[in-house]
C-alpha cells in the first residue's frame, strides 16, 4: 500500500513512503496523539529540476495529521484542506528527513518555501523523523 | 555527502537497505569515542572534559596560526574602510565586500580573544568557549554561505526593507547549517580551510549575484523611501559595534521576521480565509471519522493547558491499614536505594493523596512529576510538574520544578512552552539579571523561533556573565543545553551538557540528557556508552533504557531494541504500576521493522500476561 505513495528518480518518495507505512502501523492511541500534537494538513511538494521532463520535475504528497493520519500522493483529497504547502528540493527534502537540516535553518537558507500557515511547517521535521531520544 | 543521504535514508525507515545501516557505522566518526568512550572505564568518562579540552588546544593552535597568516591586514582594515565605502558610487558592491570583510575580522577578534582564554583557562574556560568554537564553525560555512544566500534574500524582498539585508547577514551565523558537528579536531580543520577556500573564492561571483538582487528589490520593494538614510546608519553600526554586533543584529533581525511572519499571513486573501475557516470548522464537526481528541490548547503566556492529574486507581499503598509512616519518606528512601520507579510513584500519589506533600505544599507533586519522567510517562509527568511548578511559584520558591518541566515540554515538541518556563527558571533563579521588558513580553506573544533566540540570548549573557567571574553554573549550562537540543542544535547541546557533567559526574539524569543529545544528533554509537553510564548509576532509569532503544533502532540493531523495550516494559510490570504507552509504541516501531507485524498486533499493552508471547518468540529479557 505505501508503494503507491513512490514517484520514480525521487529520492523524496522513499522517505515518504516508509513514512506512509509508519503511519499505517500506529495503533488508534498513536495516531491520537500525533493527530493531537500535529494538527495539520501538510501539502509537500518537491521538485528536481534537473528532471527529463516538466511532468518528472515535480511531485506532491499530502501528509494528513489532522484528521485521517494518513499519506497520499498528490494534493490534499475533497473535503481535507491543505493548513501548508511547502515546496522544497529532492536534497533538501532528504536532509529535513535526516536531520541534517532542520526546518528552521531551511527556511532560512531559502531552501523550503511556504505558503499558508508558516509555523506548521516548522513542525514537519519532527513529523519527518522517526523515533527520537527523550531528554 | 550526497551519497551518503542516498544511501542512509531517514529514521524512521524500514530497513529495506540493509546497506544503510552498514555505511551508518563506519561513516560515524569514532575519533572522540576512542579519545572517551571506547571501554567500560568510567573514570575515562569521568575525565573527559580535560582530555578533549587537550586535543581540542593542539587543533586550535594549528588554526589559529593558519588564521593570523591568512589575513594579516585584520582588525585594522575595517576602519578605514567603512569612511571610503560611504563615499563610494557603488557602495552596494563595496558593502557587500566589507561586510563579508567585517564577518572575518570579526571572527578573527573573537578568534584571538577565545584562544587566548583557551592557553590561560584550560578546563574552565570550555565551557563557553566551546559553544562558541562551535558557532565559529558556523561562522565559517556562515561565510561559504553568504554568497548563495544573497539571491535567496529575493524571496523575503517584498517584505523586507534594504538594510535588513544587512542585519540578517551577520545573524547568520547562528543559522548556518553545522558542517562537520562530527569529531572535533581533524575534520574541522578540513572544512575550516575548504569553507575559507570557497568563500575567497565566491566574492566576486557574490558581488555581482547582490547587484541584481538590489535592482530586484527596487523594482518590487514597499519600503524603498526608507533604504537610503538606513543604509547609511546601519553602516555607522558596522563601524562601531565590532565586539558583538550579532545581539543587536538578532534584536532587529527578530523583529523583521516577526513582521515577515505577520505578513505573510496578512497577505492571504481575508474573505478567502475566512472560506476556509469556515470549510475546516465544518468539516471537522461532519467527519465522522475524527478521532474526537481536540488540539493542543494553549495559555496566553504560551503555557499548555493540560487535564489535571489522574490518580492510579489501585493504589495499595492508599489502604488506611498500610504502614503508618509517611509515604513520602518511604518514596524518597526507595528513590534513594535505587528502587523500583513504579513503586516510588505509587507511594508519591498516596502521599500527595493523603496530604502529605512535603516542603511548600510542592516537594511531592515535583518529585512525583521527575519519577513519572523517568518512568516513561510523560504525560502524566508533565501534569504532575504543571501543578507541582504552579504550587512552588506560589510559594516563592526559586524554579523549583521549572527546568524539568522545560525538558519535558521540549520531548512533547512544545517548543515555545519550554522556551517560557526556561524564562522563568532563569527570573526566579537569578531575580537580579537584567531582563528587558520587551524580551519579557514578546516571550509570550513570539513565534518559538523568536523566542528561541531571545531566550538563548540570555542564558548565554548570564552564562558569560558568571564565566567572567570564574563561575560555571551547572545548572545554567543545563537550561542552555536544553535551548540547543529544542532549536535541533544537538551538537551544542552536547557541549554544555557535557561541561554540566564535569561539575556532576554522579547525575544520572544529566547523563541521560547528554546521551539524548548524542543520539539525536546522530552518533548512535556514543550515545550508548553514555546511557549505559546513566544505567550504571541508576539501573531502574526506565527512560535510559528506552533511550538505548531507540539508539539500537537507529543502528538498525531492531531485534535488541525491541529487547530492551521488553526489559523496559517487564521492569515496569513487576511493579504494581501501569506499563508506558510510548514503550508499546516503540515496540511496535521495532517489531513492523523487523517485518513481524503479527507481533506488533500483539504488543498493546493489555493484560500482564503479553510479555511471555515475546519470550516464546525468542526476545531475550
Amino acid at each position: 500500500m505505501a508503494d503507491d505513495l513512490k514517484v520514480a528518480g525521487f529520492k523524496s518518495s522513499e522517505l515518504i513512503a516508509s513514512l506512509g507505512s509508519a503511519f499505517e502501523s500506529y495503533s488508534p492511541a498513536e495516531k491520537t496523539s500525533q493527530i493531537k500534537k500535529t494538527n495539520g494538513v501538510f501539502e509537500i511538494v518537491v521538485k528536481k529540476p534537473q528532471g527529463p521532463s516538466p511532468a518528472a520535475q515535480e511531485a506532491t504528497w499530502t501528509i494528513d495529521l489532522k484528521k485521517a493520519g494518513t499519506v497520499i500522493k498528490g494534493k490534499a483529497p475533497p473535503g481535507t484542506k491543505a493548513d501548508v504547502t511547502i515546496t522544497m528540493d529532492d536534497e533538501t527534502f532528504v536532509d529535513l528527513a535526516s536531520g541534517k537540516l532542520n526546518g528552521q535553518k531551511a527556511f532560512m537558507t531559502g531552501k523550503l518555501k511556504t505558503k499558508g500557515n508558516i509555523m506548521l511547517a516548522t513542525k514537519l521535521d519532527g513529523v519527518l523523523k522517526g523515533t527520537k531520544a527523550k531528554l | 555527502m550526497s551519497f551518503q543521504s542516498l544511501i542512509s535514508g531517514s529514521e524512521c525507515a524500514a530497513p529495506a537497505n540493509p546497506l544503510s545501516q552498514v555505511l551508518k557505522h563506519t561513516e560515524s566518526d569514532r575519533s572522540i569515542q576512542q579519545d572517551r568512550f571506547s571501554g567500560p572505564s568510567s573514570s575515562r568518562l569521568h575525565r573527559l572534559p580535560g582530555t578533549s579540552s587537550t586535543v581540542a588546544t593542539d587543533n586550535d593552535l594549528a588554526l589559529a596560526r593558519q588564521f593570523f597568516e591568512a589575513s594579516p591586514s585584520g582588525p585594522a582594515f575595517v576602519p578605514s574602510a567603512v569612511p571610503e565605502l560611504l563615499s563610494h558610487p557603488h557602495y552596494k558592491d563595496a558593502w557587500t565586500a566589507e561586510q563579508q570583510q567585517q564577518m572575518r575580522t570579526f571572527e578573527l577578534n573573537k578568534s584571538q580573544s577565545q584562544w587566548a582564554a583557551e592557553f590561560d583557562g584550560g578546563a574552565s574556560s570550555r565551557p563557553i568557549s566551546l559553544p562558541q568554537q562551535a558557532q565559529m564553525q558556523q561562522n565559517n560555512s556562515a561565510m561559504q554561505q553568504m554568497p548563495s544566500y544573497m539571491p535567496q534574500a529575493g524571496l523575503y524582498g517584498n517584505y523586507m526593507p534594504r538594510n535588513n539585508l544587512y542585519s540578517m547577514g551577520p545573524s547568520m551565523q547562528n543559522y548556518a547549517p553545522m558542517i562537520a558537528d562530527k569529531g572535533k579536531g581533524k575534520s574541522r580543520e578540513a572544512d575550516f580551510e575548504a569553507a575559507f577556500a570557497q568563500a575567497t573564492a565566491s566574492l566576486t561571483s557574490g558581488i555581482v549575484e547582490v547587484t541584481d538582487i538590489e535592482e530586484a528589490l527596487e523594482a518590487t520593494t514597499l519600503h524603498n523611501h526608507t533604504t537610503e538614510s538606513d543604509s547609511t546608519s546601519v553602516l555607522d553600526h558596522v563601524q562601531k559595534a565590532e565586539a558583538n554586533p550579532p545581539a543587536d543584529d538578532l534584536e532587529k533581525w527578530a523583529t523583521e521576521f516577526q513582521q515577515l511572519m505577520e505578513a505573510q499571513r496578512d497577505e492571504l486573501d481575508y474573505g478567502k480565509a475566512m472560506q476556509e475557516a469556515w470549510e475546516n470548522g465544518l468539516g471537522s464537526v461532519a467527519d465522522s471519522t475524527t478521532s474526537g481528541e481536540l488540539p493542543m490548547k494553549f495559555d496566553d503566556v504560551g503555557l499548555p493547558i493540560l487535564q489535571p492529574y489522574v490518580f492510579s486507581t489501585d493504589n495499595k499503598y492508599l489502604d488506611p491499614s498500610a504502614s503508618v509512616s509517611s509515604p513520602l519518606a518511604d518514596a524518597k528512601a526507595l528513590l534513594d536505594q535505587n528502587g523500583s520507579l513504579s513503586e516510588a510513584s505509587l507511594l508519591l500519589e498516596a502521599a500527595i493523596q493523603k496530604g502529605d506533600l512535603g516542603e511548600g505544599g510542592y516537594e511531592a507533586w515535583i518529585l512525583l512529576g521527575e519519577t513519572k519522567n523517568m518512568d516513561e510517562h510523560e504525560d502524566a509527568g508533565m501534569r504532575a510538574l504543571v501543578e507541582g511548578v504552579k504550587r512552588a511559584e506560589a510559594a516563592g520558591a526559586s524554579g523549583a520544578g521549572m527546568m524539568s518541566l522545560a525538558i519535558s515540554f521540549t520531548n512533547e515538541a512544545m517548543d515555545r512552552a519550554s522556551h517560557v518556563m526556561l524564562l522563568r527558571w532563569l527570573r526566579a533563579r537569578f531575580p537580579d539579571f537584567a531582563v528587558s521588558e520587551e524580551t519579557a513580553n514578546a516571550i509570550s506573544s513570539n513565534s518559538s523561533w523568536d523566542t528561541h533566540i531571545k531566550v538563548t540570548d540570555l542564558f548565554l549573557n548570564l552564562a558569560r556573565q558568571q564565566h567572567s567571574q570564574g563561575i560555571v553554573d551547572p545548572d545554567v549550562q543545563i537550561g542552555l543545553g536544553v535551548l540547543y537540543y529544542t532549536n535541533g542544535e544537538y551538537a551544542l547541546a552536547k557541549d554544555c551538557f557535557e561541561s554540566a557533567l564535569s561539575q556532576r559526574p554522579r547525575d544520572y539524569l544529566l547523563w541521560n540528557r547528554l546521551g539524548s543529545a548524542l543520539s539525536n544528533g546522530n552518533k548512535p554509537e556514543e550515545a550508548l556508552g553514555v546511557y549505559r553510564e546513566a544505567l550504571q548509576l541508576r539501573p531502574t532509569y526506565t527512560r535510559a533504557i528506552y533511550n538505548v532503544g531507540v539508539a539500537c533502532l537507529n543502528i538498525g540493531a531492531h531485534k535488541e531494541a525491541a529487547e530492551h523495550f521488553l526489559s523496559a516494559l517487564a521492569l515496569q510490570e513487576q511493579s504494581s504500576g501501569e506499563t508506558s504507552d510510548q514503550l508499546w509504541f516503540t515496540l511496535r516501531r521495532a517489531l513492523v521493522s523487523m517485518n513481524r507485524s503479527d507481533l506488533a498486533e500483539q504488543a498493546q499493552g493489555g493484560p500482564k500476561s503479553t510479555l511471555d508471547v515475546f519470550r516464546r518468540e525468542g526476545f531475550d529479557f
